[in-house]
C-alpha cells in the first residue's frame, strides 16, 4: 500500500503543479507531520494511521518548514517526468543508497586499499595446467608484469602500507 | 621395593614419584609461564601471528564437501580451518553458484576458470570454503562414479546439500556409502528435512522467518516497526556452525563405537535454538513475544540510542556521514542509572524510576530513551561515548566495517589482519583467526578460494592414482 | 456489540486517532470483552485466516514484552491495565 499526495497547487504562471508525491509505507505507516511537494515545494500537513490518511493533506502557509520529503515523485500527465529518490531538496535523501563506489557494474581493482596487488580484473592470462589444475602462487611478475611494475612504483612512492 | 620410614626414608619416597606426576612446573619454561601475569601469559600461549607453526586439532580428518552457497560450506570450513583436509566438489566449468552471487554484481576476483576468462568468482564466497582442495565432478556420469566411491573409502565423511533423496537416487546417500565405508559420517543440511515440507528449499531468510526469529527482530509495531531480517545471512553461518558441532560429536562417537552415522539438519528450524524463553512462555501462558528493537525487555537502560552529530560529518559516504551516530549505552543497576541521570542533567528521572522494576516498564523505557536522545541531540557519537565512559558507564559506538577494521581490539587479537591469498592476492581476513576464539591449536587460513577444478590433478592423480591421460580425457568430456 | 462502538457512526473528520485506527482495523469478532474499548488492544482483523480461531485479538500491555492472546470465550469484564480509547 502506498498513499500519494497529488499536488493541485496553481503556480504563479497559472499552470497547475499536478505532481504525484509518493508516500512509502515504511516511513508513513503511522506518521504525522508536514511534507513538501517535490515540484513546487508546497507544504502539506498529513496524519497517517495504519497506512491510511487520517487527516490531510492540508496545505500549510508558505514558509512552513517540511519535516520530510516524499520518497519520489512523478508527473503522469506530462509523460511521467520523474523525481527519483535522493534528489536534493526535492525527494528524501536516500540514506541506504549504496556507497558511491558501488556502481552496479564490475569495478575492476588491481590493488587493495593498502596498495598490494589483487587479482580483481577480468581477462587474466591463462594460468592453470592439466584439467584446470592450479598452483599455489599467483605468479604476477610473469602473468601481469605491468601490474607488478605498477606495484613496485607504488612501493617506491610509499603508497604501500601495512594497514 | 620397601620404603624405610624416617626422615631419610621420606626423602627417598619423594624421589620415587616421577617428575611428571609431581605438582608444579616441569621445566624452566613452564616455571616462567606460571610466574607470568595473566595478560602476558595469554599473549604467549595464543601467540597471535604464529598460527602456522602450531599443531592442528583436526589433522588426519578428511572430509568431502558437496555443498553450495554459505550454510553447508561453512559447516566444513570450520573443519578445514582447524586442520582437516577438505575436498570441495563442484560442477565442471560452473562451480558453486555462490561464485556467481557477488554483491552488486561487481566485486570479483579472477579467473573462475581458464575457459571463462571474463567470469570472476564473487568475493561473497570468501570465508565459506577456506583451505579446501577444489575438484570438479559431474555426478551424473558413470565414468566418475568409481572415483567418487574411492574418495568415500578414503574419507571420514561428507556434507551435502542436495534435495532430500537426490543423493539416494544417485546412490551416494548414507545407506549406500556405509556399505563401502562403515565408518563414514554422512551429513545432509537443507531447508526442512523430512516432514510435511520435505521438498522445501533452504535460504537464510527462510531460516530467519520460519522459526520465528524475524518476527521478534525490528522495532515495535507502535513505532511503525515490521518483522525484520538481519541484513546478512546470519542463519547460514549459524546453522553451518551447528552442523560442525554435530560432526565433531559424530567423530567422537565413531571413536567409541567404530561406526559412522547420518546427520540431518533443518536450517529453518535452527534459530529456535536462539529464541530464548519465547516458546516456553507460549507453552505456559499462551502469549507471543513482542519486538522491542534496539532496547531490551529485561534491562533498562541497556540499548542503542542515536546521537545528533556524525563522527564523519564531511564524508561523502552516507553510511559514514549520516549513520555513524549510534551508541550502545548500558546503565541498568541503581547507582549506574542514577549517575546516567546526573550526566544528562535529569536527576528527576532517577527520582521517578528509582527501581529497576519501574524503569524496565515499556512506558518508562519510552520516556527514558527519549530523554537520552534529547540529551545526545547536539553531540557526536564519540562525545557521547567519552562523556559516559568518563562517568564510569558502559558506552560503545555501533561500529561499521570500517571501524571494525580500524579497531585496535580486533588487531591485537589478530582477528582482523591482512593476508595475501596465494591465488587471488591481497585481502583482509576477518573471520578465520580467532573470530573470538583463542586456542593453542588455533584456526588458520592458507587460502580462501581456488579456481574451479584447481586441484583436479592433486586429488584425482596424486591421491587416487588415476592416470593423467584419463584425467585429460575426463576434462575434455566435461566429466570433471 | 456489548461494548460501546458508537464512534463508528461519526464522520471521519470527528473521529479521534484511536477511533480512526479501530475503524481501519475492522475486527473479525464481536464480543462483550472490555478490551474493545481499550488502548492496548490489537484486534484480529476481518478475514485474516492465520490466528487461532478462538481469540479476539491481543493485549499489548498486560504481558509486555509479550502479546497476550485474548480468548474469545473468556470474557474480560475488568482489567487493571484498562485504559479507554481516546
Ligand atoms: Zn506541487
Amino acid at each position: 500500500m502506498c498513499d500519494i499526495i497529488w499536488c493541485k497547487k496553481v503556480k504563479e504562471d497559472g499552470t497547475v503543479c499536478n505532481t504525484v508525491n509518493y508516500l512509502d509505507p515504511f516511513n508513513f505507516w503511522n506518521w504525522e507531520g508536514t511534507i513538501a511537494c517535490a515540484e513546487c515545494g508546497t507544504v502539506y500537513y498529513i496524519h497517517m494511521i495504519q497506512g491510511w490518511m487520517y487527516r490531510g493533506p492540508e496545505e500549510q502557509p508558505p514558509g512552513t518548514k517540511p519535516d520530510i520529503l516524499p520518497v519520489y515523485a512523478d508527473k503522469p500527465l506530462e509523460g511521467y517526468v520523474r523525481y527519483r529518490p535522493g534528489v536534493e531538496g526535492r525527494t528524501r535523501p536516500y540514506l541506504c543508497l549504496p556507497r558511491d563506489i558501488y556502481l552496479g557494474v564490475p569495478d575492476p581493482r588491481r590493488f587493495s586499499i593498502r596498495g598490494y596487488p589483487v587479482r580483481g580484473w577480468p581477462n587474466q592470462p591463462p594460468s592453470t595446467g592439466i584439467a584446470g589444475s592450479a598452483g599455489f602462487k599467483w605468479e604476477i611478475e610473469k602473468l601481469s608484469p605491468e601490474v607488478w611494475q605498477e606495484f613496485l612504483e607504488k612501493k617506491k612512492k610509499g603508497e604501500v602500507r601495512d594497514w | 621395593m620397601l620404603i624405610k620410614q624416617g626422615k631419610k626414608g621420606l626423602d627417598k619416597k619423594f624421589e620415587r614419584i616421577p617428575l611428571e606426576d609431581q605438582p608444579g612446573p616441569k621445566s624452566q619454561e613452564e616455571m616462567d609461564e606460571m610466574k607470568m601475569p595473566y595478560e602476558e601469559y595469554c599473549r604467549k600461549v595464543f601467540d597471535v601471528g604464529n598460527e602456522f607453526v602450531k599443531p592442528t586439532a583436526l589433522k588426519g580428518i578428511r572430509w568431502l564437501s558437496t555443498t553450495m552457497y554459505i550454510f553447508t560450506p561453512h559447516s566444513v570450513t570450520n573443519l578445514a580451518e582447524l586442520g582437516a583436509e577438505v575436498i570441495k566438489i563442484e560442477m565442471p566449468r560452473m562451480g558453486d553458484p555462490m561464485r556467481h552471487t557477488s554483491p552488486f554484481n561487481e566485486a570479483y576476483v579472477y579467473p573462475l576458470h581458464d575457459t571463462r576468462p571474463m567470469t570472476g568468482t564473487g568475493v561473497a564466497c570468501f570465508n565459506a570454503n577456506v583451505n579446501e582442495y577444489y575438484i570438479s565432478m559431474d555426478y551424473h556420469r558413470e565414468e566418475i562414479k568409481e572415483a567418487f566411491y574411492t574418495l568415500v573409502r578414503m574419507s571420514d565423511g561428507l556434507t551435502q546439500c542436495y534435495r532430500p533423496g537426490t543423493f539416494d537416487r544417485w546412490k551416494q546417500s548414507y545407506r549406500y556409502l556405509q556399505e563401502i565405508n562403515p565408518r563414514f559420517i554422512s551429513v545432509w543440511g537443507g531447508g526442512f528435512g523430512y516432514g510435511p515440507k520435505i521438498w522445501g528449499g533452504s535460504y537464510d531468510i527462510l531460516g530467519q522467518a520460519h522459526a520465528g526469529l524475524a518476527s521478534i527482530t525490528g522495532f515495535h509495531e507502535d513505532f511503525g516497526g515490521h518483522p525484520t531480517k538481519s541484513t546478512n545471512w546470519n542463519i547460514d553461518w549459524y546453522s553451518g556452525t551447528q552442523i560442525t558441532v554435530a560432526i565433531l560429536a559424530a567423530l567422537l562417537w565413531r571413536r567409541k563405537t567404530g561406526l559412522g552415522t547420518k546427520i540431518e539438519f533443518s536450517q529453518v528450524q535452527a534459530s529456535t535454538r536462539c529464541l530464548e524463553y519465547g516458546v516456553p512462555l507460549y507453552g505456559r501462558f499462551g502469549i507471543v513475544r513482542q519486538r522491542w528493537g534496539n532496547w531490551d525487555t529485561q534491562l533498562c537502560v541497556h540499548g542503542i540510542i542515536i546521537c545528533g552529530k556524525s563522527d564523519y560529518p564531511n564524508d561523502k559516504n552516507p553510511q559514514l556521514r549520516d549513520e555513524a551516530r549510534y551508541v550502545m549505552v548500558s546503565a541498568f543497576n541503581d547507582p549506574d542509572f542514577k549517575e546516567l541521570c546526573n550526566v544528562i542533567k535529569r536527576p528527576d528521572l532517577y527520582e521517578k524510576y528509582k527501581t529497576h522494576k519501574q524503569r524496565v516498564e515499556a512506558e518508562a523505557q519510552v520516556e527514558i530513551y527519549h530523554e537520552l536522545e534529547k540529551w545526545a541531540a547536539d553531540k557526536s557519537r564519540s562525545e557521547v561515548t567519552r562523556i559516559l565512559k568518563d562517568a564510569g558507564l558502559l558506552a560503545m559506538p555501533v561500529y561499521n566495517d570500517k571501524e571494525v577494521y580500524e579497531s585496535p581490539h580486533f588487531r591485537q587479537r589478530g582477528t582482523v589482519r591482512w593476508q595475501a591469498d596465494p591465488w587471488y592476492g591481497d585481502a583482509v581476513v576477518h573471520s578465520t583467526y580467532s573470530a573470538g576464539l583463542m586456542s593453542k591449536t588455533p584456526r588458520r587460513k592458507f587460502w580462501d578460494l581456488r579456481p574451479v577444478g584447481g586441484d583436479n590433478v592433486k586429488i584425482y592423480h596424486e591421491l587416487l592414482g588415476i592416470p593423467l591421460s584419463t584425467i585429460k580425457e575426463w576434462y575434455e568430456k566435461t566429466i570433471i | 456489540m456489548g461494548i460501546d462502538r458508537s464512534f463508528l457512526e461519526k464522520p471521519v473528520s470527528e473521529m479521534t486517532p484511536d477511533e480512526y485506527r479501530l475503524m481501519i482495523l475492522e475486527p473479525e469478532k464481536d464480543t462483550d470483552h472490555i478490551c474493545w474499548n481499550c488502548r492496548h488492544f490489537k484486534p484480529v482483523i476481518k478475514n485474516s485466516n492465520f490466528p487461532p480461531a478462538d481469540i479476539i485479538g491481543w493485549c499489548k500491555k498486560i504481558h509486555w514484552p509479550f502479546y497476550w492472546c485474548i480468548p474469545e470465550h473468556r470474557i474480560v469484564k475488568k482489567c487493571y491495565a484498562y485504559e479507554p480509547i481516546k
